[in-house]
Formats: structure tokens, C-alpha cells, sequence
């Protein structure tokens, strides 16, 4: 068959797919902490009150214990972790200090409106060495938020609570409307928490701190809207190829 | 909690301006909104000792010169006779009484009291309850008001051992439950301890005669108790984040003050139970440890200075934690009160180096596998674990959302199953999705997880001219599969429509495949996708109805097929959604080129009218019908 020179068929535009933007976000944090140094891990999403709670210091009191709050299975022999610090708990007792590495995955609260979801994504990660404090910390989270938003942006941080660190902090960074936004927890490894995992606290020192995904992700796309991310919709998840 | 700007101010003498104030405010870790000079705080829930006007102002005296010496009565009282017992002094082991009578209750306020409502707009209930509420609000201690004329018999405080009925002053009937701590006269319960009190001893506006309980409850036995009783209750949100055990005589002197400006006390008298010491919290001082803690280099002379503005003592080289501050007891909590008052964002960075890791990531077959989806049209998708029917391996939730999230899944297929008739009803004529997930399943109490891959697929095998009239089946799911990964195993499966409710026909491709079962030949598979270098700006999705064209050219000239694609391509307009080459065919005989084109329209706020739609249209005809030699068989009918 004679083909025309001038013939130029279509360019045949193959349909290609798209990660999903969550994972795709929790994938860019993991790497970006994997080439600072950290180790990836994984932890199940089934834990136990003890690596969920007691471990990390969290008193039975604790609010966050109570059924309104944490999603209890099997007769409350289990519940579904409420964060990705029982990974840590893991870790710190499989490993010897110096250590560090970073866990992500899905973690559950019972709560469910436009704001929250009763499953969403983190980020979490710890490093254990002598003489481990704050002003390193500091150091670390600017070097996080720089390459998630550019050496531009303006970022500050506020005394906070946690348990399972001392000090404690939460980071905010200005948004170009000239609010600030929560970004991230962090702190130093509360001391009893190193005792609970068997390492020695007057030794050593750790850093730890904890990103939500979905909110970095509805900052970085514009998405204003938590749900939309579980829609599953094809016309929102072909906008991010 | 609300707390007026004013009210604060006016103890401070350098008087600083609302801003200054929330600026220290905020660097003390004390978030709050302003609105109309009232700060809305939000303390983290180790600070219930900041729940208060002197809480706050003791925190802020690290910045200014406060005054905290509101009056108190400081006369000697006489021993309150009550006939008390405390069965569960674990839970209250402290609790004192104040009883007063006065000749007349007063018909108003002293503005010192009055400002506080009206600053604040809150209600006014009656004289001696009124005073409780401003007195929680300057000291952080809730009181009880008790109309000492329905108090008779004796008073009693314990755990309730079985199902109560319980009427509160807000006239709210509960059933109270095991444990619960209360108070009661005659084994009727007047008062769930540290929550509310009870509509039959209840003050009034009558109220001559109060008797006044100011007592110390373990956090752990209030904590959830509004909740769990739909209570909005501001005295448990105290209880529950811990108050000052120290502060009985003060605030009880307190209130006689303020009722000793507004009536004439004919009685009064007092009586405090302590049924366990409480240690004083001592740590030893060690600036090298905060400077350590902190990696700063601060001087034992500005700690010792700073801590002290606080509220702490130091006593021969050791620091003693004041009964207020509960949540102080290391070197690392002292460390955080050094940072606040620092500032957080005062504290210099200091260079962190974390040693290189080299363990290789374990997902990396997961990740090849994405990214083969990818090149093949898959779309990644998420899914909640919460379904509402269940196996015998199921794991069911305690404390379900609703009864439709009782279970967590055993498969991924059926949440893909709901996701494509979701985008079917979107009128999606191609759906690919895929989703890898952790599975967890349950026998004989045994958990076990399994991390799974799902792939399902219908419809079009895709929107360009080869793909467009080719349907998704098993054959071409299997081929495709077999000639990327030829060592690993999809046991696709046409998956029944009979229980999904959608008019699609078109055959419905699935597999689930444990992860486990891959192997590294994977590995070797070569992906075209990339992870996107940029994080696409989201544009607003519109669930409103689609509107399609198909426009079909005839090409005589085919160095002029190039330009028709360009002036197609580059034509903008708000409700032209997508545009893509749907067929392409060279027939030789004829010398001629037929191009199909598909346009789809959507509106993200209207839905649009056939009108909208034919004028793009006929403004999209005009442009290409400028180009020589390309027509559009039929145009003339149209």
C-alpha cells in the first residue's frame, strides 16, 4: 500500500493515569525525609492500647481514649491506630539508638464532617543520638517546610502540647491572605517515652514530628474540600497527572 | 473560654495595648481569636491552670508587673459544724465548705461584679451562684452553691454502685452509671461531683443561706462526664484539665469578700478536709541541662529569673513546682517554660546532620506496579475501610459512625465496584482504577493483615482514534498485563452488574492480587509515567450534567490536517470541557481523510442549554471552515 507523503495520522494520545494526589504527597514527604537521612518503616494500622497510648505517655484519662474519639475493634481487645507514632514505639524498641526513620500510612479518629474525616494520612518520624535538642529541631522543620513551600515562606513556632514530647510545638506558615496555617506538630522525645522503649534517657535525646497529609495536599492543590480527595471522582483525579 | 481584654488589663500596670498583649499571649503557646476586646482563648489541655484571669495574668507576669492581691476577707472564721463523710477520698482528697447567711439579697451588682457579665454578655442566674461563676472566672476554681435551707440530713460523698436517676438545676433528667462520683442526702443524688449540681438544692433568687463547696477532684473521675451526659458543664472542663488542690481558703475568703460588698453577712463559717498530703514537686536546678535540652546557652541567673516570674520557688538549689502548675515535673517541662518565655521562634537554629541511610525502600515493587497502572490509564484511588456488611472474617468496629461503617472490609473490589458506578453515573465511558491497601481479617481472635492490590476496569479501552470503539474485556486486560509482566499472575475476572445499580452494559474486568505474590522481576518492568514534577493547582469539578458533540471532517488536502487539529485544539471557551480525536481514517480510494472529533461540554455553575452548546459549536465550524479543502459531510443539513 502507497502511503501519501503528506498523510500525518493524529498524534495517538495514550490515556494515562495518575497517582492519587494523597499518596502522591505523602510519597514526595517520605522521599524528601528518606534523602535527609531517614529510614523508611511501617507499622500496622490494627495497634494495641499499649503502642497507641500507654507507651507514648498518654494517660488513661486521656480524652483521646474515649470511644468518642478513637475507633475500638474486636471488643476493645484493639483499636485503629490514631496515629503513626505507635511505628515509633516499634522501632525504638527493635532498634538501638543512633536511629532514624519515618513512618506513613493511614491513620482513624472518629470524626466525620467538611473538615475532618474519620480516615486520613500522616507523616511521622524520629531521630534518636546523644545530644539531640531543640535548635536542631528547628533546624530540621525549616529544612521541611522550605522544600515543601520555597525558602519564601514565613513560618513560626508556638508552644503546644503532646504527650509524647517535651517541649512540644506546633508550626504555622503564612498563607499568601496573610493568615497562618497549621502545618505540623513536633518536639523533643518525651524522656519517659525513650524509659517506656528501654533507652536510656539520660543518654539520649530525640526529636520527633508529625505532618497531616491531607492538609499540606489541600494547600499545596487548592483543594478545599477534604472529601473531595475520596470521592474517587475521575474528573477530580485526572487534575493530577 | 472568653476572657475581656479589660479584664486582664486592668491588672497589669504597664497597660498594654490589646495586640502587645495577644502578641505575648501567643508566644506563651496561648492561642486565642480577638473579637470586640474579648480574647476567645484555646489552652492546650495541660494548661487548666490557665483557665482563669489570675491563671493567665500568672503566666503573663514573665512579661509585666501584675497585680494578683484581690481582696479577701482575712478575718478568723469559725469552724462550719456539717455533718460530712467522704467515701472515696482517692477521688476527692480535698473539700472544704463555706456557709453563709445574709439579711437580704441585693437588687444589683457592684459594677466590679456586674462588668463581668455584661462584658462577657452572660446571663445572670441568682446572687450566690452568680458570684460562683465570676469567682471560677478570676481564680480557675469552681465552686457549688448549695440552698442550705433544702440541705438537711447528712451530706455524703461516693461513687455510685448502681444506675441513678439524676434531675439537674437545668432541669435535665440523666440516668447516672456505675462509678460515678456525686454527692448525696439521704441516697439521693443533689450533685454529679465536678459537673453540675442538682434542681433540689439548688439556689434561687430567695436564697438567704448558701453553703458553698469548693473542693479538688482527680481529673481521671470527671473526664468525659459531660460527654457521656451531653452536659455543657464549664466547671468539668476545669476539673478535667486539673486545679490548684492549694487554692480552698483563698477563694472561699474570696467569696465572702465579694458577697461582704453586696449584703450584709449575718454568719458565716468554714471547714476544709484534707485527706492526703500532697508532695511539693522539687526538681534540681540545672541550666546545663536546659541549655542542653534546648541547645542554648542562657545564664542560671536569667533561668532562675525567668522561672521564678512564674510562680516557682527556688530553695536552696532545688525548684518548687507551685500547686498550680500540675504539669510540671522534669528537667525537659522546665526546659518548655525556658522556651516560652524566650519565644520559640527566638531560639537559633542549630545545624542538624542525620547520618545517610542506605536500607533500600521495601515498596519498590509496589511502586513499579503503580507506575505500570499508570502508563496503562489506571487512576490510583483511596478508599474508607468502613463497609456495612460483613464475613465470618470480618472485624467490626466497637463504636461504628453509623451501621453503615459497622466492619472493615475484606476485599478492595467492592469499594472499586461503588467508585465505578459512581464515575458510570458521571456518564465516564472509561474507568480504570486501581487501589493497593492493607486488609485486615479476624479468626479465632487472631488479626492478620494482608496488603493487596485491586484493578477493575470498563468501558472504552480509551479516548484516542485507535482505542475509542475498542471495549474493555478480559482479553485485553489479560494481554496487556502478560505482555508488561509476563512472570506475574492477574486472575482477571468479569465481575457481575446484577447487584449494582447502573444502566451501563459494558463488562465490568477485575482482579485482587496480594502483594506478597509479586515478584522482583517486576523490577524490571520500564514506566513511562513520572510522578508529576508540580503539584497541579485544583480546578472545581462540576457534578452538573454533560452535553457532547461529534463533528467529523472530510480532508482533501492533507498537508491541511495539521492546521485543523491546531485550530480545534487551540479554540478556548468556558463551557468546552474536553476535546479529543475520537476517529481517524485514510481511505486511499478516495484520496481522502476522515477526522472524528468529540467535544464535551460542562458548566461548572449552570446546567447548559442546548443553545450554549450550538453556539461554541457553530463559532468552532466557522473557524475551521476558514481552511481550504476540509469539509464537514452534511453540514448543509444541519
Amino acid at each position: 500500500m502507497s502511503v501519501h507523503k503528506d498523510i500525518l495520522p493524529p498524534e495517538l494520545i495514550k490515556d494515562r493515569g495518575s497517582l492519587h494526589p494523597i499518596n502522591h504527597m505523602k510519597d514526595s514527604i517520605m522521599n524528601l525525609l528518606a534523602s535527609f537521612g531517614f529510614e523508611i518503616t511501617d507499622g500496622p494500622e490494627i495497634e494495641t492500647e499499649k503502642f497507641n497510648f500507654d507507651m507514648l505517655n498518654i494517660k488513661k484519662s486521656h480524652p483521646a481514649r474515649q470511644m468518642h474519639d478513637t475507633f475500638y475493634v474486636e471488643n476493645k481487645l484493639n483499636l485503629l491506630r490514631t496515629h503513626t507514632s505507635p511505628v515509633q514505639i516499634r522501632g525504638m524498641l527493635e532498634k538501638k539508638p543512633p536511629l532514624a526513620f519515618i513512618s506513613g500510612g493511614k491513620v482513624y479518629r472518629k470524626d466525620d464532617d467538611a473538615t475532618h474525616l474519620p480516615m486520613f494520612h500522616q507523616v511521622e518520624g524520629i531521630y534518636l543520638d546523644e545530644n539531640v535538642n531543640f535548635a536542631q529541631l528547628k533546624d530540621l522543620i525549616y529544612k521541611i517546610i522550605y522544600s515543601l513551600f520555597g525558602e519564601d515562606v514565613k513560618l513560626r513556632f508556638r508552644p503546644s502540647y503532646f504527650p509524647f514530647t517535651e517541649p512540644s510545638a506546633e508550626v504555622d506558615i503564612l498563607s499568601k491572605e496573610g493568615k497562618w496555617l497549621e502545618i505540623l506538630g513536633c518536639g523533643l522525645v518525651n524522656p519517659i517515652v525513650l524509659d517506656n522503649c528501654n533507652i536510656n534517657s539520660s543518654k539520649y535525646s530525640g526529636l520527633a514530628f508529625g505532618l497531616g497529609i491531607e492538609r499540606i495536599a489541600m494547600l499545596k492543590h487548592g483543594v478545599t474540600d477534604i472529601r473531595e480527595f475520596y470521592k474517587s471522582n475521575l474528573d477530580f483525579l485526572r487534575q493530577f497527572k | 473560654m472568653k476572657i475581656a481584654y479589660s479584664h486582664l488589663v486592668q491588672h497589669i500596670e504597664e497597660n498594654p495595648s490589646i495586640e502587645h498583649l495577644s502578641d505575648n499571649l501567643f508566644q506563651l503557646g496561648h492561642e486565642h481569636e480577638i473579637e470586640d476586646g474579648i480574647f476567645d482563648m484555646e489552652f492546650t489541655p495541660n494548661r487548666g491552670d490557665c483557665l482563669s484571669i489570675n491563671g493567665l495574668l500568672r503566666d503573663l507576669a514573665v512579661f509585666y508587673s501584675v497585680n494578683l492581691n484581690q481582696e479577701i476577707h482575712n478575718q478568723k472564721l469559725n469552724e462550719l459544724l456539717i455533718d460530712f463523710e467522704n467515701l472515696s477520698n482517692d477521688v476527692c482528697p480535698q473539700i472544704s465548705f463555706l456557709k453563709i447567711e445574709i439579711d437580704k439579697v441585693p437588687a444589683a451588682y457592684k459594677s466590679s461584679l456586674d462588668n463581668y457579665f455584661s462584658d462577657l454578655a452572660l446571663n445572670k442566674n441568682n446572687f450566690f451562684t452568680d458570684i460562683s461563676n465570676y469567682l471560677s472566672y478570676e481564680t480557675g476554681q469552681p465552686t457549688h452553691c448549695y440552698d442550705a435551707k433544702k440541705i438537711s440530713g447528712k451530706l455524703v460523698f461516693h461513687e455510685i454502685e448502681r444506675e441513678t436517676e439524676f434531675e439537674t438545676l437545668l432541669d435535665k433528667k440523666i440516668t447516672l452509671m456505675h462509678k460515678d462520683a456525686v454527692f448525696s442526702i439521704n441516697n439521693e443524688v443533689i450533685n454529679l461531683a465536678g459537673v453540675i449540681g442538682g434542681k433540689r438544692t439548688a439556689c434561687s433568687s430567695d436564697t438567704k443561706t448558701v453553703i458553698v463547696e469548693c473542693a479538688f477532684f482527680q481529673p481521671e473521675a470527671i473526664i468525659g462526664k459531660s460527654l457521656k451526659y451531653d452536659l455543657h458543664s464549664e466547671a468539668s472542663h476545669k476539673f478535667e484539665r486539673g486545679v490548684d488542690p492549694d487554692c480552698h481558703d483563698r477563694v472561699l475568703r474570696r467569696f465572702i469578700k465579694i458577697v461582704s460588698e453586696h449584703a450584709n453577712i449575718k454568719d458565716m463559717s468554714i471547714i476544709s478536709y484534707t485527706y492526703k498530703d500532697r508532695p511539693v514537686n522539687k526538681i534540681p536546678v540545672n541550666v546545663n541541662k536546659v541549655n542542653q535540652i534546648l541547645g542554648i546557652n542562657i545564664s542560671e541567673d536569667d533561668y532562675l529569673m525567668h522561672i521564678s516570674r512564674l510562680g516557682f520557688d527556688i530553695n536552696k538549689g532545688v525548684i518548687e513546682v507551685p500547686s498550680f502548675r500540675s504539669d510540671v515535673k522534669t528537667q525537659n517541662d522546665l526546659s518548655e517554660e525556658v522556651a516560652r518565655v524566650i519565644g520559640y521562634d527566638n531560639i537559633p537554629r542549630a545545624m542538624i546532620d542525620i547520618p545517610k541511610n542506605e536500607k533500600p525502600n521495601n515498596k519498590d515493587i509496589e511502586n513499579k506496579l503503580r507506575f505500570f497502572l499508570l502508563d496503562n490509564g489506571f487512576y490510583e484511588v483511596i478508599n474508607s475501610p468502613f463497609v456495612g456488611s460483613n464475613s465470618d472474617k470480618s472485624i467490626k468496629v466497637d463504636n461504628p459512625l453509623d451501621s453503615n461503617r459497622e466492619y472493615l472490609r475484606t476485599n478492595i473490589t467492592n469499594s472499586l465496584l461503588d467508585n465505578l458506578v459512581f464515575n458510570e453515573r458521571r456518564q465516564k465511558d472509561s474507568i480504570k482504577l486501581f487501589e493497593i491497601s492493607d486488609i485486615y481479617t479476624s479468626k479465632n481472635n487472631e488479626i492478620k493483615k494482608i496488603r493487596r492490590l485491586s484493578i477493575i476496569a470498563s468501558g472504552r479501552v480509551g479516548h484516542n482514534h485507535e482505542d475509542f470503539s475498542k471495549k474493555i474485556n478480559k482479553k485485553y486486560l489479560t494481554k496487556i498485563f502478560y505482555e508488561a509482566l509476563p512472570s506475574e499472575k492477574f486472575d482477571f475476572q468479569l465481575l457481575a452488574r446484577d447487584t449494582l445499580n447502573t444502566k451501563s452494559k459494558n463488562e465490568i474486568i477485575g482482579c485482587e492480587v496480594d502483594m506478597d505474590s509479586f515478584s522482583s522481576e517486576v523490577l524490571n518492568y520500564k514506566e513511562t509515567s513520572k510522578s508529576p514534577d508540580n503539584f497541579n493547582q485544583y480546578t472545581t469539578i462540576s457534578d452538573l450534567p454533560y452535553s457532547k458533540r461529534d463533528l467529523s471532517f472530510s480532508i482533501k488536502d492533507f498537508t491541511k490536517c495539521k492546521s485543523l487539529q491546531d485550530c480545534i485544539f487551540n479554540y478556548e471557551d468556558d463551557l468546552l470541557k474536553e476535546v479529543f480525536i475520537f476517529d481517524y481514517f485514510y481511505n486511499e480510494k478516495n484520496s481522502e481523510i476522515k477526522i472524528g472529533f468529540r467535544f464535551i461540554f460542562q458548566s461548572t455553575n449552570i446546567t447548559i442549554t442546548e443553545t450554549q452548546v450550538s453556539n461554541v459549536m457553530n463559532s468552532i465550524i466557522n473557524e475551521t471552515q476558514k481552511i481550504k479543502s476540509i469539509s464537514i459531510p452534511g453540514l448543509n443539513l444541519l
